[in-house]
């Protein structure tokens, strides 16, 4: 597949806008994935990252702000033969999605879940988010935001994730090479794009973020199958871990629980009488 | 009616006699009031048989089984004349003479004879059942058969042997006691192609039926018997039922699951509904095709969890944000049930927007002989859904293509030639968000217009009576029941009247409903909620409602018939 075949219009986002990298990258991903725009859905909540769909070529669904886990678990359920895309960001994800994060974590269906980060509400203008650190002016907290950040790579990996991920628009080649492993990871995949906001967060720049960025990639010593390394990473409040933090295998909710090999949106409805009837006989 | 203490078995025992008459030929209804809880709080089950069709629990009880004397207290009130009553103790001073008048009482010491007999408690109910079987002069072959299906497989050859026994030893109690007066007998009646099941699993099967292959829902009383039946059948069907974290997640994985082409279902009541609400109105504006069956409760807020109320017409009629097209259904009797559950289906992959199909706790758990549901009456058709070779046609297809009676053709993700946005925001005929007033007008206009072409297919009321009465009822859901037997009691006095029974919410039948009002010279709105909610729709319709009366139960409990004509003839006396 060409990289163009999913480019369905130029970006408006603002000039700088982490997003940039992360659809340059999802085109780069899918294309070396070789999959088609028709067997790609791309469900998205409400923020920046939620006008993704105008500009990434695919079926596409753009929802309320914090539902697109559960209506991307419908989606995958309904036919396994698509890949999933769910495209949230930390408001979306961590806040009024919490829940259904958390979730979709524990349910494991196999879907590809891309949390943009940009630590600030940017669509309405740029209140202070779950992500925001404490202390953080924003026109919601101007005397900073007495709640203490969230992070939602320790949750997943404390609720059993089993690929846990994060990514940095400042490094979209990285970024790429995370996607193809969490799009080709057979279970529900996190991967947090570090994003910056350009317009509305002046803290979390593409320069702070690169003076904290700790890479695990780039570390041999590194072992991406201990969960507990993995959530000893985040124990340095002074680092932000980036790369495939953690990842094993396991048998996803798609395997546990679809009953057969069709997918469920191509059964056939046409049911004999007789075997619906056997059904009542129950109640005789 | 048997009465108890949550724990004491009561729901089982009930369950178990409703089959045993519904064998024995007998049109079966049940009232099944039990607290929500799981022990510790009275429990009470009343079963009715008829020869003729019934739908509710009519006016009085004729036997009362009692576990204890509270359960007496409880209900002499509702003990017909002549009414026997059997009771574990003999604590009856407290009671007046005048509520003793004409009543029997019978010491049936249930659980002494448990004891006695099988030193374990729990065979009190089935000596009750044979206690019962004496009374009502029921076949005792077909109880042991019952007893054995019901036991056999989970308890094993001893407890089947063992109560069979206790039923043997009831009936013996019985025979000492009971005078050939106080017995009733029911004789058998042919038994063919009859089933006995609830509201909630009318509601499964029919979802079933119609090709519902894909359910979220989260548990929630009185509705999760729905979701209970469809997860057995589901897998051979190529189906799944997935237990959502909360009612929000449960309609967007519905909503996700029909977006890419299977017909979805979820169930709720109360709180699980108002948290639906989001995505109520994100089926409205995305155009997803999407069933809900809500089976409700009485609220506010937690309210009631396993009482019967019809105090949500307003929120499915009006709620959620902004304006958009849905459907809401009211099946009168469980025949409809399963029927509307199918057509549901059917209107919602037509005119791609929500379906609601609004029922109560009575229907939903409670369980009702009816004949079996005719299979060749369902017809399933998805309407504008497109195939591949369809969409391949298409030279530039448009999800939201402008078309004259609104309803676009629907492609689903994984077609050839159908790639396509759905969206929340509001967005242009190919589903790309647009803000122009010109385009937001002729959407909005697009999606409402799906309601007046749906008008020709909507179930119309329906019509009980006499013609010529001046006397008019109207009402929704489960009252079809009181308020037909209410009509019987009226005409007994030499009153005719009649009846309209509202059986789509939403689009309001307006004009049938005027018609039938303007024909009345009183009109009385009868229904199971505080405010009169039927009765103020049909006001905002523009009806002239002067002469409307409205009759309101909002206890927890349905209408007795006597209670709607004792209303009707109280006003008619003013």
């Amino acid at each position: 597949m060409r990289e163009d075949e999913y480019h369905l219009d130029d970006p408006t986002w603002c000039r700088g806008c982490g997003l940039f990298a992360v659809f340059a990258s999802l085109k780069k991903a899918a294309a070396s994935l070789n999959l088609s725009p028709e067997d790609m859905a791309v469900i998205t909540g409400i923020g920046c990252h939620g006008r993704f769909n105008n500009y990434f070529r695919a079926y596409g669904f753009h929802g309320l702000h914090g539902r697109p886990l559960p209506v991307a678990t419908g989606v995958k359920l309904a036919n396994k033969g698509l890949s999933v895309l769910v495209i949230s960001g930390d408001g979306d994800a961590y806040s009024i999605g919490l829940g259904h994060f958390i979730h979709s974590v524990r349910r494991n269906v196999n879907l590809t879940h891309i949390v943009v980060n940009n630590s600030v509400y940017a669509l309405t203008e740029g209140q202070t988010s779950p992500t925001s650190q404490q202390g953080f002016v924003s026109i919601s907290t101007p005397a900073g935001s007495k709640e203490m950040p969230l992070d939602g790579l320790v949750l997943a990996l404390a609720s059993g994730a089993k690929f846990v991920s994060r990514g940095f628009s400042g490094n979209p080649k990285q970024l790429t090479s995370l996607l193809k492993a969490a799009m080709t990871h057979d279970g529900y995949s996190l991967l947090e794009v570090l994003s910056p906001c350009v317009t509305h967060n002046k803290v979390n720049t593409y320069k702070w973020f690169q003076s904290k960025i700790y890479d695990v990639d780039r570390d041999p010593e590194y072992d991406s199958r201990n969960r507990s390394r993995a959530l000893a990473l985040f124990q340095n409040q002074e680092k932000l871990p980036v790369g495939l933090i953690f990842r094993e295998k396991g048998s996803s909710f798609d395997d546990l629980s679809l009953p057969g090999q069709i997918p469920i949106a191509f059964t056939d409805l046409k049911v004999e009488a007789d075997r619906l009837n056997k059904l009542l006989e129950k109640f005789e | 009616m048997i009465s108890g203490y949550a724990g004491d078995g009561v729901l089982f025992t009930g369950n178990v006699l409703g089959k045993i008459l519904k064998r024995q030929g007998w049109e079966v209804v049940t009232y099944r009031d039990f607290p929500s809880n799981i022990r510790g709080e009275a429990t009470n089950y009343t079963i009715r048989a008829s020869l003729e069709k019934i739908h509710g629990r009519g006016d009085a009880i004729d036997v009362l089984m009692a576990f204890d004397c509270d359960a007496i207290l409880r209900h002499i009130k509702s003990l017909a004349p002549g009414g026997v009553i059997l009771c574990e103790g003999e604590a009856t001073e407290t009671l007046r003479p005048a509520e003793r008048k004409g009543k029997t009482f019978h010491k049936f010491p249930m659980r002494e004879l448990a004891r006695k007999n099988f030193k374990n408690e729990i065979y009190k109910n089935s000596i009750l059942l044979g206690g019962l079987c004496y009374i009502l002069n029921l076949d005792f072959q077909v109880i042991e058969k019952i007893i054995s299906e019901v036991f056999l497989e989970r308890k094993g050859e001893e407890v089947v042997e063992n109560n069979i026994e206790a039923v043997n030893l009831g009936c013996e109690q019985a025979k000492m006691i009971i005078e050939d007066q106080e017995r009733h007998n029911l004789i058998e009646r042919p038994d063919k192609g009859r089933i006995f099941l609830s509201g909630n699993e009318t509601i499964a099967f029919g979802a079933l039926a119609a090709g519902c292959r894909f359910f979220a829902a989260y548990p929630i009383c009185p509705a999760s018997e729905i979701w209970q039946w469809l997860v057995h059948v589901f897998p051979d069907f190529n189906g799944l039922v997935v237990q959502a974290e909360d009612e929000i997640a449960a309609i967007n994985m519905a909503l996700g699951a029909s977006y890419a082409g299977v017909r979805s279902m979820t169930s709720t009541s109360g709180p699980g509904a108002s948290l639906m609400m989001e995505g109520f109105s994100l089926a409205g504006m995305a155009e997803i095709p999407v069933v809900i069956a809500h089976v409700q409760r009485a609220g506010p807020s937690t309210g009631l969890p396993t009482k019967s109320e019809q105090s949500d017409l307003n929120m499915w009629v009006f709620g959620s944000h902004g304006d958009f097209p849905r459907i809401v259904l009211s099946p009168g009797t469980i025949e409809e049930l399963f029927e509307f559950t199918v057509t549901a289906f059917n209107l919602a992959d037509k005119y791609q927007c929500p379906v609601i199909i609004l029922t109560e706790q009575n229907y939903g758990q409670n369980f009702y002989t009816v004949d079996n549901f005719d299979l060749s009456k369902v017809h399933i058709d998805r309407a504008m859904l497109l195939s591949q070779e369809e969409l391949l046609k298409k030279k530039d297809y448009k999800r939201y293509e402008l078309t004259s009676d609104g309803i676009s053709p629907r492609a689903i993700p994984s077609l050839k030639n159908g790639v396509h946005l759905v969206e929340s925001v509001e967005h242009n005929e190919r589903g790309y968000r647009d803000e122009d007033p010109a385009v937001r007008v002729r959407m909005m206009q697009k999606r409402m217009k799906k309601l007046k072409s749906a008008s020709r297919d909507l179930i119309p009321p329906k019509f009980w009576g006499t013609e010529e009465a001046s006397i008019g009822v109207i009402g929704f859901g489960s009252t079809v029941s009181p308020i037909s037997e209410a009509m019987g009691h009226l005409a007994e006095q030499g009153i005719p009247s009649k009846y309209l029974q509202i059986r789509t919410l939403w689009p309001f039948p307006a004009k049938k409903t005027e018609r039938f009002m303007t024909s009345c010279e009183h009109v009385f709105v009868v229904e199971n909620n505080y405010s009169g909610q039927l009765s103020a729709l049909i006001q905002g319709q523009g009806i002239e409602c002067s002469k409307v009366i409205k009759v309101t139960k909002y206890s927890g409990h349905t209408f007795r018939p006597v209670e709607i004509s004792s209303a009707i003839l109280k006003a008619l006396k003013r």
